[in-house]
C-alpha cells in the first residue's frame, strides 16, 4: 500500500520548497518595501552652537558616529576608576544650547531614547536663552537660523 | 577519533579562540583614541574618623550639606526620603547614667563589603582606594545590597529627586540603590567631602576623612593616638569609619 520511496520523494520536495520560500520571503520583503518606500528620510535639522565654538572634544566626523562610545568610555573611567578629566557629560551643555534641538532630533528620528539627562543636569531652554542673551552668542535656538551642517546624504 | 587527535584539535581550538579574544580587545578599543582604561592603583585607602566628643548636640549641618551636595531626596516625606548620613540618638537602658548620645550613621565603606559580594551585576564594587560605590548605570534595583548591609546604610530610590540642589552632580533615577559615596567626586579632585567641609564651617571639625595607608595623614594619627571604635567589628566586614567616644 505505502510506497516508502514515493513518500520520501514527496517529503524532500516539500522541504526544498519550504527552504526556497523561507529564503525568498525576506528578500522579497525588502525589495517590495524598497519599491514603495518613497524618497529617503531627510537628515534631521540640527541646531548648531555659535560659530565661535569651533572645536568639539573630537572631530565632527568622529563625534557623529562614536559620541556614545566616547561617553561610555568616559563613564567607565569616571565611575569605576575615579579618573575625572575636563571632558565629561557636563561639557556638552557648554556649547550645545538646546538638547531638544541637537541630541533629541537625531535620536528621535531613529527611535532611540537614551536617558542620560534624566539624572545628569541639562539646562532648560529658557535658561540657555538667557545665557545666550548675556554672552551675545548667535547659536541657533528653536530653529531660528540656517543649517550649517554639510549635506552628507551622498546626493 | 584517536585520543591524540582529540587533544590536538581541542588544544588548537583553545589557542585559536584565545588569540581571537586577545585580538578583539584591540580591534574594539582602537575606536576611542587615548581613552583606554588603565587600572589605577594609588595605594590609598580612604577612611573616616568621627569625633563624637566634639559633635554638637542637635547640629545637622553635615547632614544638610551631604544631601544638598549629592542631590539626595529630602522632601520631608518619610515614604521616600533617603539618608546617606543620619544622626540618631542612642541610649543605653542598662546604664542610664551614661545618658543619651547622638551618633552619625553612614556607609562604613567596609574593606570586605557584603553589599558588593551579593550584587548580582557587579554594580556595587570597591574602588581601588577603598570607597564602596554603586554604578547606578548598571544597578538593576534588586535590593540585595539593601538587605545585605549590616549597618542599614543602603537605601532604595522609590522616587527620583525633583529638585536640583547641585547641578554639577547627577541625581539618581527611581529604582536604584544608593549610599554615601564618601564624596568620591570631591576626593578625586582633592577636595574634602561635603560633610567634612560643613563641619569645619560650623567650627567643630569633628569629621576627618583621609588616607589610612599614609602614616603621616591626620586620620592615621587620630586612629593611632585615640581610642577608636568601629561598628559591629565582630562581623568581619572591616569597616573604615572610626568613632571616637562611642
Ligand atoms: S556599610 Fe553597608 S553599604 Fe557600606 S560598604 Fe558596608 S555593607 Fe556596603
Ligand atoms: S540594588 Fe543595585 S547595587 Fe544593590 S545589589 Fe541590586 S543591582 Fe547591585
Ligand atoms: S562623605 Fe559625602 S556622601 Fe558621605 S556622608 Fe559625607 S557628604 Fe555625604
Amino acid at each position: 500500500m505505502f510506497d516508502l520511496n514515493k513518500i520520501k520523494e514527496k517529503a524532500y520536495l516539500i522541504a526544498a520548497l519550504a527552504a526556497v520560500v523561507v529564503i525568498l520571503i525576506p528578500i522579497g520583503y525588502s525589495i517590495v518595501t524598497n519599491l514603495f518606500a518613497g524618497p529617503p528620510q531627510p537628515r534631521p535639522f540640527l541646531e548648531m552652537p555659535d560659530e565661535k565654538y569651533k572645536e568639539c572634544v573630537r572631530e565632527t566626523e568622529f563625534m557623529r558616529q562614536h559620541h556614545w562610545e566616547l561617553l561610555r568610555t568616559i563613564r567607565e573611567e569616571v565611575v569605576r576608576y575615579g579618573k575625572r578629566t575636563d571632558i565629561n557629560i557636563n561639557k556638552c551643555r557648554e556649547c550645545h544650547v538646546s538638547r531638544e534641538g541637537f541630541c533629541n532630533r537625531c535620536h528621535n528620528s531613529v527611535n532611540l531614547y537614551p536617558d542620560c539627562f534624566g539624572c545628569h543636569y541639562y539646562p532648560e531652554p529658557s535658561e540657555m536663552a538667557e545665557k545666550m542673551r548675556k554672552s551675545g552668542d548667535k547659536a541657533i535656538l528653536f530653529g531660528q537660523s540656517i543649517e550649517r551642517l554639510p549635506d552628507l546624504s551622498g546626493e | 577519533m584517536e585520543r591524540r587527535d582529540f587533544i590536538k584539535i581541542a588544544g588548537g581550538t583553545f589557542l585559536a579562540g584565545s588569540a581571537c579574544a586577545y585580538a578583539f580587545r584591540f580591534l574594539t578599543a582602537s575606536n576611542i583614541d587615548g581613552l583606554i582604561v588603565e587600572n589605577l592603583t594609588t595605594g590609598r585607602k580612604y577612611g573616616m574618623v568621627i569625633d563624637l566628643t566634639k559633635c554638637i548636640p542637635g547640629c545637622t549641618a553635615c547632614v544638610e550639606a551631604c544631601h544638598n551636595e549629592n542631590n539626595v531626596i529630602h522632601s520631608g516625606d518619610k515614604r521616600w526620603d533617603i539618608h546617606w548620613l543620619r544622626k540618631v540618638t542612642i541610649e543605653n537602658k542598662l546604664s542610664p547614667e551614661v545618658g543619651k548620645k547622638e551618633v552619625l550613621l553612614l556607609c562604613n565603606h567596609c574593606d570586605k563589603p557584603p553589599c558588593a559580594q551579593v550584587c548580582p551585576v557587579q554594580a556595587t564594587y570597591k574602588r581601588h582606594d577603598g570607597i564602596v560605590i554603586v554604578d547606578h548605570h548598571r544597578c538593576i534595583g534588586c535590593r540585595y545590597c539593601v538587605i545585605a548591609c549590616p549597618y542599614n546604610a543602603r537605601m532604595f530610590n522609590f522616587k527620583s529627586e525633583e529638585e536640583w540642589h547641585n547641578k554639577d552632580h547627577p541625581k539618581r533615577s527611581h529604582g536604584v540603590a544608593e549610599a554615601c559615596t564618601l564624596c568620591a567626586h570631591r576626593l578625586d579632585k582633592d577636595q574634602p567631602p561635603a560633610c567634612v567641609e560643613a563641619c569645619r564651617n560650623v567650627g567643630t571639625g569633628a569629621i576627618v576623612v583621609g588616607d589610612l595607608n599614609d602614616p603621616r595623614s591626620e586620620i592615621s594619627k587620630l586612629v593611632e593616638s585615640r581610642a577608636v571604635k568601629r561598628l559591629k567589628e565582630d562581623l568581619g566586614t572591616d569597616p573604615k569609619v572610626h568613632y571616637i567616644g562611642l
